[in-house]
């Protein structure tokens, strides 16, 4: 059994190819440069983190659901068409539930509540609830357009009326009454775009009023009368103004937080209220996110110490390493903050990896450095050793690892490829600072070596083990080798199986508020989602003929029959039912009369009647034009690809049915679902061919031999293969955060295999024997091996402690992966080794 | 409630012998209001009038109507007919305007393809007039005591001098009503016309309007009237909706029988 002396070879001892040699003296001589100039390095690494970090307060959290496209996204383009049309169509859904919700006392609470959250809601555009809907009838030879509650009922008689107007009203149902009228809602829009910035105050104003005219000072402030009027308004466009800022995620959450407080001081028994709907969902989501954030930075932190201290037994081993990926994460956060990118969803998981992956390279250099320390070499000549030794596979693991992260920078779905750049950059930052900051911190404290009996002693069992496990595999290597092509056989034919999916509501525990009262309002009120059709008929009045408004009726019709296992059609608002109501309303009420006139200028009459009728609920439908209107579909919530089943549907049946008359766009939330899925898809594919061909290619590269090169690869393939057939076995769908496993974990698996291989090249390069090479890979970098792999797995496995079912799932299978990975390292890999030695000899 | 299409070509209008005002310094914000509200601003009126619509991409709607006007004490009658576009010619309003506010307007419709006529009970008085950038309380003179007014500053617009005021509603109702939190008025000193204002909307989120009745102002039978006004609705600096009112064939002291404005008269059309 070689001891510590003969593990580490003097550094100048010629090991491996010319051109590695070569490199490693670079590195030793760069160790011995940045021991001299180590107060230089770190006093420009202080500048680098100032310049860099100066950027964290501009760091933001966005959930939104539109931030999951690039902004010059097709899908996003028409979203934000449409929004500027007709507003934003996602909605807030406030359902109450009492005894009786006609009675006097139950209207009285909720006209109270209506006015509350129309008083102290921010960004709130529009709040429809029993007090205000719109109640259109015709009553004689008079037509009232007026709110529901707009004369307060008095007593039984004028209730009894407002009950079956309400409960007979198609309008009402399944929008603010359940069919059995146990539930009302208060349904909220909130403004589509920020008011930041555009609210002017009279101060502002007078401001612009300096000196003596209006005329040019108030058109320079406001722009007000930024047109003479007159001749030149009538020609010329209404807004040349450029495209304004959608509503923000932070504007979304202090509506949604607003709303709750409201809901807070009213609920009580007999008054129940439920809040729900997608922006209250993505205000949960960011509420978890804002809580996970700094959780699981300070578990990993924790955990990280501890795995140091147990692995060192100094205070520099945990010290040093924490500072290295301390600082590399705020540099990284703040350059984040300096580009504009905002933390999202699958970017929330940056802290905790980066801190995991940072630590890894701190580790394989502190445990060359010590070790060459403590057998009484001088600081100077240990840190310039411990580059040569290390420095070539620490590069080689940070390039493999960010190539991996990589692969996401291109991906369409915006937050993905923002994590692959940022974590790139992360990575590259912290091998940097590895390289640099570890050894100029080295040179600075002037560690004292430290001679340790008990740590042979220890070390005796440790490489007891490795030895045992060079021996098993390489005397199993067959036996290895067929369970490993046995597990890849099942984890291919499982990943084959593998659904995709993506249903953020499901990230939440099912006894979750948000979880419960969705659920609840699906069943009771058909639905808080929608999808919207745009259709556009390309001409002024379009929508005023017949034809066009009869189809709108069929298709509104047909829609309420779509099928679906997973989602139903709970309620359509179209253009054509408010001709219904009026014409009905017109013809004294008369069931019959809920039709579509057969006359175009009827129709262009009773819009036009509708128009002036007081009510602009028009307005959010339909264009001044009448040129296009939107049909909303509501629907329950649902995962993404139930979405793009109907998403396709709509586009095909509008399509199908407006062929040669108008244009048909589907858009809304269920279509942006729609589109991330298929993104995420693309995105998957892409970036697994990506990093696997570019991490093959490195391996290649490294080793200097192409065949061993692709053998290599196995034991980094097989973890991903597995966790791929898990998903499929178990039936779990592959969604947005599961899916960044692959890359992650083979970026990160591989930094084992560089490891191993490096190692095992050196040493096989000297003895030529296989088994003597894979016992001293193992028993010089084993260890370091095994430790990252345990920082880095109980990195990921502290997710596992998170509330959320996405964290939980995304930390499992990557700290998994990696646990997979070190196994098939240790004994794959050695397997493989001696089986091509083999082939080679017989050959 | 009160309600009238014409109110806004009245309140634009104002005698002659306004010119004839004391001292411009002498008004504190309330009698200039006052002398706002006050003016004689014609009877018997016709004219036809032209809206023109613009929506943030440029689009052009336009509409004709004929209209007239009485005078009843202090009720107003008007009655006014879509001559374009096609599709709803002949389409008529007929309203009495009642000074009373607690008396809500009396409004009918009469359409031509149903060849009915419909009494209308609307509510909203914030609401759009015909789909516009005015509402039906642009139309509608305001209760003075239901606003609380102050001088700001004096100033010119368009080559007229003017006075700022600040209006600010003193009720929650109030607010729902004109669908504006607060407004600053361009008084023209010379002849009490409302030369622009810029109303702060009640829904937020940056919205404002902006009257402007400032460029075409002329004396028609001795009354001085607007006859171009545009209200553009903006957030921001962003333009969300814009339209031009055009006054044409204007004339006050017509010969206008009261039959006019009767609903038999509004059903047998122009």
């Amino acid at each position: 059994m070689p001891n510590q002396e003969n593990i580490l070879p003097p550094p100048t001892r010629p090991l491996s190819a010319p051109w590695r040699i070569r490199i490693e003296a670079h590195f030793e001589r760069f160790g011995r440069f940045v021991f001299r100039h180590h107060w230089k390095i770190l006093l420009a690494i202080v500048a680098v983190v100032i310049g860099c970090g100066s950027g964290l307060p501009k760091l933001s959290l966005d959930t939104s659901t539109e931030g999951f496209l690039h902004p010059q996204d097709p899908t996003l383009s028409v979203y934000n068409e449409f929004r500027e049309q007709f507003g934003r169509e996602e909605l807030i859904l406030v359902a109450v539930t009492g005894p009786d919700i006609f009675a006097p006392e139950f209207l009285a609470r909720l006209r109270d509540l209506h006015q509350a959250i129309e008083a102290e809601t921010p960004h709130l555009e529009d709040i429809t609830s029993l007090v205000n809907v719109r109640n259109t009838r015709g009553e004689g030879g008079t037509l009232r357009v007026e709110e529901l509650l707009q004369r307060w009922p008095d007593g039984g008689a004028s209730l009894d009326q407002i009950r079956t107007q309400a409960m007979g009203s198609a309008l009402y149902r399944n929008m603010i009454l359940s069919e059995d009228a146990t539930t009302t809602a208060l349904v909220i829009r909130s403004s589509a775009f920020s008011s930041e910035g555009v609210e002017f105050s009279v101060d502002d104003v007078l401001a612009g009023l300096e000196g003596d005219t209006t005329d040019e000072a108030t058109d320079t402030l406001i722009g007000g009368f930024d047109e003479a009027p007159g001749e030149g308004a009538s020609t010329g466009a209404a807004a040349p103004a450029g495209q304004r800022v959608v509503l923000s995620d932070a504007e979304n959450s202090e509506l949604v937080r607003a709303v709750q407080s409201v809901i807070d001081r009213f609920d009580r028994d007999g008054f129940s209220i439920r809040l729900a709907g997608s922006p209250v969902i993505l205000d949960d989501l960011k509420r978890s996110m804002e809580t996970n954030l700094p959780r699981f930075t300070i578990i990993s932190l924790c955990t990280i110490s501890l795995l140091l201290a147990l692995m060192f037994r100094r205070l520099s081993g945990v010290l040093l390493p924490l500072a290295v990926v301390i600082l590399s994460l705020l540099s990284t956060l703040g350059l984040m903050g300096h580009l504009g990118m905002s933390i999202k969803l699958p970017t929330q998981i940056l802290p905790s990896f980066l801190l995991a992956v940072g630590v890894g390279a701190s580790v394989h250099i502190l445990a060359i450095f010590y070790r060459y320390l403590d057998q009484g070499n001088g600081s100077r000549e240990s840190i310039a050793f411990t580059l040569g030794h290390s420095g070539l596979a620490i590069v080689m693991t940070s390039l493999t690892t960010a190539a991996g992260l990589a692969s996401f920078a291109g991906s369409p779905v915006a937050p993905i490829s923002d994590l692959g750049f940022a974590a790139t950059i992360g990575v590259l930052i912290a091998l940097i600072f590895t390289l640099v900051m570890l050894p100029a911190l080295l040179a600075l404290i002037r560690i004292k070596s430290v001679t340790r009996s008990p740590r042979s002693a220890r070390g005796t069992v440790i490489d007891r083990l490795f030895t045992w496990v060079t021996d098993f595999s390489i005397d199993r290597s067959g036996g290895v080798l067929a369970l490993s092509v046995l597990l890849t056989v099942a984890g291919i034919s499982g990943a084959a199986m593998v659904q995709f999916g993506h249903n953020p509501l499901e990230w939440f525990p099912d006894d979750e508020p948000i979880y419960q009262n969705t659920m609840f309002i699906d069943q009771q009120l058909k639905g808080g989602g929608v999808a919207e059709v745009v259709v556009d008929t390309g001409r002024e009045n379009g929508l005023y003929e017949p034809a066009v408004m009869k189809e709108l009726d069929r298709l509104a019709t047909e829609l309420y029959g779509y099928q679906d296992p997973d989602l139903f059609v709970g309620k359509i608002f179209s253009l054509s039912d408010m001709l219904k109501e009026i014409n009905q309303a017109l013809n004294n009420n008369q069931s019959e009369a809920y039709a579509i006139p057969k006359d175009r200028e009827l129709i262009a009459q009773e819009f036009l009647l509708f128009e002036n009728s007081g009510s602009d609920d028009l307005e959010d439908v339909v264009d001044s034009r009448f040129q296009k209107t939107r049909v909303t579909v509501k629907v329950p919530w649902a995962d993404t690809i139930a979405y793009a089943r109907l998403t396709a549907y709509l586009e095909t049946h509008f399509n199908a049915a407006f062929e040669g008359v108008a244009s048909i766009q589907v858009t809304g939330l269920a279509a942006l679902f729609g589109r991330i899925l298929r993104a995420s898809i693309q995105s998957m594919q892409q970036s697994y061919v990506i990093a696997a061909l570019v991490i093959t290619l490195m391996m290649i590269l490294l080793i200097g031999d192409l065949r061993i090169g692709l053998v290599s690869m196995m034991p980094n393939l097989l973890p991903i293969v597995l966790v791929m057939g898990y998903l499929g076995w178990a039936g779990i769908q592959l969604d947005m955060f599961n899916m960044l496993v692959g890359s992650i974990a083979l970026g990160l698996a591989v930094d084992d295999t560089v490891h191993f291989m490096h190692n095992y090249r050196r040493y096989y390069h000297l003895s030529g024997d296989v088994r003597q090479a894979v016992r001293e890979t193992l028993l010089s970098t084993g260890r370091a091996m095994a430790v990252t792999t345990m920082v880095l797995a109980t990195g990921f496995y502290t997710y596992t402690l998170a509330d959320m079912n996405n964290l939980i799932l995304f930390g499992a299978l990557t700290g998994s992966a990696i646990v997979i990975a070190l196994v098939a390292n240790f004994l794959l890999a050695p397997a493989l080794m001696h089986q091509l030695h083999k082939r080679r000899i017989t050959a | 409630m009160k309600r009238s299409f014409f109110s806004l070509t009245l309140v634009m209008t104002a005698a002659a012998g306004l010119l004839f005002a004391p001292a411009a310094s002498a008004l504190n914000a309330r009698e200039i209001m006052q002398r706002v509200d006050a003016r004689d601003d014609g009877d018997n009126g016709t004219a036809t009038m032209e809206m023109i619509l613009l929506d943030k991409k440029g689009n052009e709607r336009r509409r004709t109507l004929r209209t007239f006007s009485k005078d009843q004490g202090d009720d107003r009658y008007r009655l006014m007919f879509f001559m374009e576009p096609a599709d709803v010619r002949g389409t008529g309003f007929l309203t009495y305007d009642y000074d009373d506010p607690a008396v809500d307007d009396d409004q009918w419709l009469y359409l031509p393809a149903l060849a009915k006529t419909r009494r209308i009970a609307a509510a909203d008085k914030s609401g759009s007039f015909m789909g516009s950038d005015f509402n039906y309380a642009d139309m509608t003179r305001k209760d003075l005591d239901l606003y609380t007014y102050e001088l700001l500053k004096e100033l010119t617009v368009a080559e007229r001098r003017a006075w700022v005021i600040q209006a600010v509603p003193t009720s929650p109702q109030e607010i729902d009503q004109s669908g504006y939190t607060r407004s600053l008025l361009f008084v023209d000193q010379a002849t009490f016309l409302v030369l622009r204002a810029i109303h702060w909307m009640k829904e937020g989120g940056g919205r404002m309007k902006y009257l402007d009745a400032s460029s075409h102002i002329e004396q028609v039978d001795g009354i001085w009237v607007a006859r171009h006004m545009t209200m553009t609705t903006k957030q921001g600096k962003t333009t969300l909706h814009r339209t031009t009112l055009r006054f044409k064939q204007m004339g006050f002291g017509q010969d206008l029988d009261e039959g006019l404005f009767t609903v038999r008269r509004l059903e047998q059309g122009l």
